[in-house]
């Protein structure tokens, strides 16, 4: 009898637990909805930037914690959607906003593609790792020699779209418009994320991450998964660069670099890349440790190293994965 | 023509020297503990300021140039015995990725205590006096401190191959890389060894800072630049050979220098088309150790 009460209030609370986030979730949503009449410009735009950088994030953790491959050098795919965007608006390529957004994820998934196939097949590890490396330093150097994208300057400059919807426009110049449409189209694609990872493809992405051989046992196609892994990844992070452009206003070769190419991997170990939510909880964290040390030389990166070193060392799960660990053991010392 | 070859060449050779004197650490520990440690660039950048902070902007004479290299060869060898008994240490036998990420948050702390004990500007350091003119060969002038480099370069890999390939240590190390487990049988005492690799390997790093401070201006990244192509020469030469490496640095400086010289507007595109060349046609590398990984 005291088993069955046990179970049945364990239920319970598993269920209160998802009622209370879910209603969380919703008044988090409803709050950065109206972020632009709650708080001043400034911090507008990092609270842009920290869901743009939590899309990214979430991009190479599908990779990372679900495939169990890593990129070393995300910020290519990235570096493609937001130069992409950035000279089409610049330039006033004849393409609605939505059309230009959707071609640069297709061209990110695209350049995945290729480095998929000649790549993954042999190249897992480090040699992806170095690899992916180097070729954004290549492309950043290539990026740098062409005038029309501004070589080391940046391209700056660069207008926000106005979607013509037929019969209406949608005029996004003003940073509080762009700033909703920025929401939403993060929250479209994390649900398209989430959507993918707790799907039959999820599935079989974390199916090879835990073992690859037993994968190929039972009649998967490891290859074949892990490049569709890697399209789709390159792709959100192409969206994310993509959505970055117009929000930003410059792109810069400080996008295209090995260092930048970190950052998503930090964010999803700070909050843990086990979780699905864990690279979006890294993104506020990483983005609030670099706004409470501007005023401090170097004590951001020596906070954020050391906190990626202690991390790796004693909580290799991230934010997340301490809390969820502090959880039970409260719980379990409630019920004894 | 033939002036311009004998610059390409020289030039290439000095740049190749000098990728490998960051190389080598970074190689070494790779072969023995098979760890590519994201943040030699940072200890090697360490090495340069704290030449810099030893031995001041200009070298009285080219022997306290070099003692001073060594000091800081000392310091970050020291800084290597603290690394691996509280970090690498503790990381021997978990999945590669977290040791990549665990380093490159070491890269990130030391480039954030770098900014916070020496600022954000631009320090420059002097040849010492001995080498600060130019000699010339042919009817080109090569600079006494690029001959330097080269010289130092070759010493270092010769005294690399002495200790790998004929002395009792060598042996010792290469029986822990290729089998830690049953090199720990025979009485071997793994751990000390996996110690002492990491230490010199970092006393590598912080040599190389020393030697190569004149080289470029002194900041924050200044290991960025090198270490890039220390990760390449370590891909192409075959992962964690140090002949492997010296060669593929050597192809590296060479083909750098002839983009340089030849194609200036395209300066620095061909060594990735020499690494893509690589991984398609040899993705081993040139000399793949034998028996390891």
């Amino acid at each position: 009898m005291t088993d069955a009460s046990w179970t049945r209030s364990g239920q319970t609370a598993s269920f209160t637990d998802q009622y209370l986030l879910s209603a969380f979730g919703a008044v988090l949503v409803v709050l950065l909805f109206f972020a632009p009449e709650l708080v001043n410009p400034g911090l507008l735009f990092i609270i842009g930037m920290t869901l743009i950088q939590s899309v990214f994030a979430l991009s190479w953790n599908l990779l990372f914690g679900y495939t169990g491959l890593a990129s070393f050098g995300h910020a290519g795919f990235y570096a493609i959607g937001a130069y992409f965007t950035g000279a089409s608006l610049r330039y006033g390529f004849p393409l609605p906003f939505v059309v230009t957004l959707l071609v640069a994820g297709i061209l990110g998934a695209l350049v995945a593609y290729g480095i998929g196939i000649v790549a993954l097949k042999r190249l897992t590890g480090i040699f992806l790792a170095v690899l992916t490396v180097a070729l954004t330093e290549a492309l950043g150097k290539i990026i740098g020699f062409t005038p029309a994208l501004g070589e080391q300057d940046g391209l700056g400059n660069i207008p926000r779209p106005i979607i013509n919807l037929g019969v209406t426009c949608l005029d996004l110049t003003h940073s509080n418009a762009y700033y909703r449409f920025l929401l939403i189209a993060c929250l479209l694609i994390i649900g398209g994320l989430w959507w993918v990872i707790h799907s039959r493809l999820g599935r079989t992405f974390r199916a090879i991450r835990e073992d690859a051989d037993r994968a190929r046992f039972i009649g998967i196609d490891v290859a074949r998964y892990r490049v569709i892994s890697f399209m789709i990844s390159g792709g959100t992070a192409a969206l994310a660069g993509a959505l970055s452009a117009p929000w930003t206003r410059i792109v810069t070769l400080d996008q295209v670099n090995w260092l930048a190419s970190t950052q998503p991997m930090l964010n999803s170990l700070l909050g843990g890349f086990t979780s699905f939510w864990g690279p979006v909880v890294g993104s506020v964290v990483f983005t609030s440790i670099n706004y409470w040390t501007r005023n401090y030389p170097g004590l951001s990166e020596m906070l954020v190293g050391g906190v990626l070193v202690v991390i790796i060392l004693v909580a290799p799960t991230g934010v997340l994965g301490i809390l969820g660990k502090l959880r039970a053991r409260l719980l379990k010392g409630g019920r004894a | 023509m033939i002036n311009q070859f004998v610059f390409v060449l020289f030039n290439g050779l000095a740049s190749g020297m000098a990728f490998f004197l960051v190389a080598a650490g970074l190689t070494w520990v790779f072969g023995i503990l098979k760890i590519l440690n994201l943040a030699h660039g940072a200890f090697f950048m360490l090495g340069a300021y704290i030449a810099y902070t030893i031995g001041g902007a200009s070298p009285s004479s080219l022997w306290t140039f070099i003692g001073v290299a060594l000091l800081a060869a000392i310091a970050i060898g020291i800084m290597g015995l603290v690394t691996d008994k509280f970090v690498l240490g503790r990381l021997r036998n978990v999945d590669y990725h977290y040791v990549l990420i665990a380093t490159f948050g070491l890269m990130l702390f030391c480039e954030g205590v770098a900014k916070a004990i020496w600022g954000s500007d631009y320090y420059s350091v002097m040849p010492p006096p001995e080498v600060d003119t130019a000699v010339k060969i042919g009817s080109s002038y090569i600079s006494l401190y690029t001959i330097l480099v080269i010289v130092i370069g070759l010493a270092a890999f010769a005294v690399l191959e002495l200790i790998m390939n004929r002395m009792w240590a060598g042996k010792i190390m290469r029986a822990v890389a290729n089998d830690p487990w049953m090199a720990g049988t025979i009485g071997i005492n793994v751990p000390m060894v996996l110690m002492l690799s990491v230490v010199a390997s970092f006393a590598l790093a912080g040599f190389a800072g020393g030697i190569l401070v004149p080289n470029q201006t002194l900041s924050v990244h200044v290991g960025s630049s090198f270490i890039l192509y220390a990760f390449l020469a370590v891909v192409i030469g075959g992962l964690g050979s140090i002949r492997g490496t010296f060669v593929a640095c050597i192809l590296l400086g060479l083909v750098e220098s002839a983009n340089a010289t030849f194609l200036p507007e395209y300066g620095g595109i061909a060594v990735y088309v020499l690494l893509a060349v690589f991984l398609i046609a040899r993705p081993q590398g040139l000399f793949p150790p034998q028996g390891a990984l």
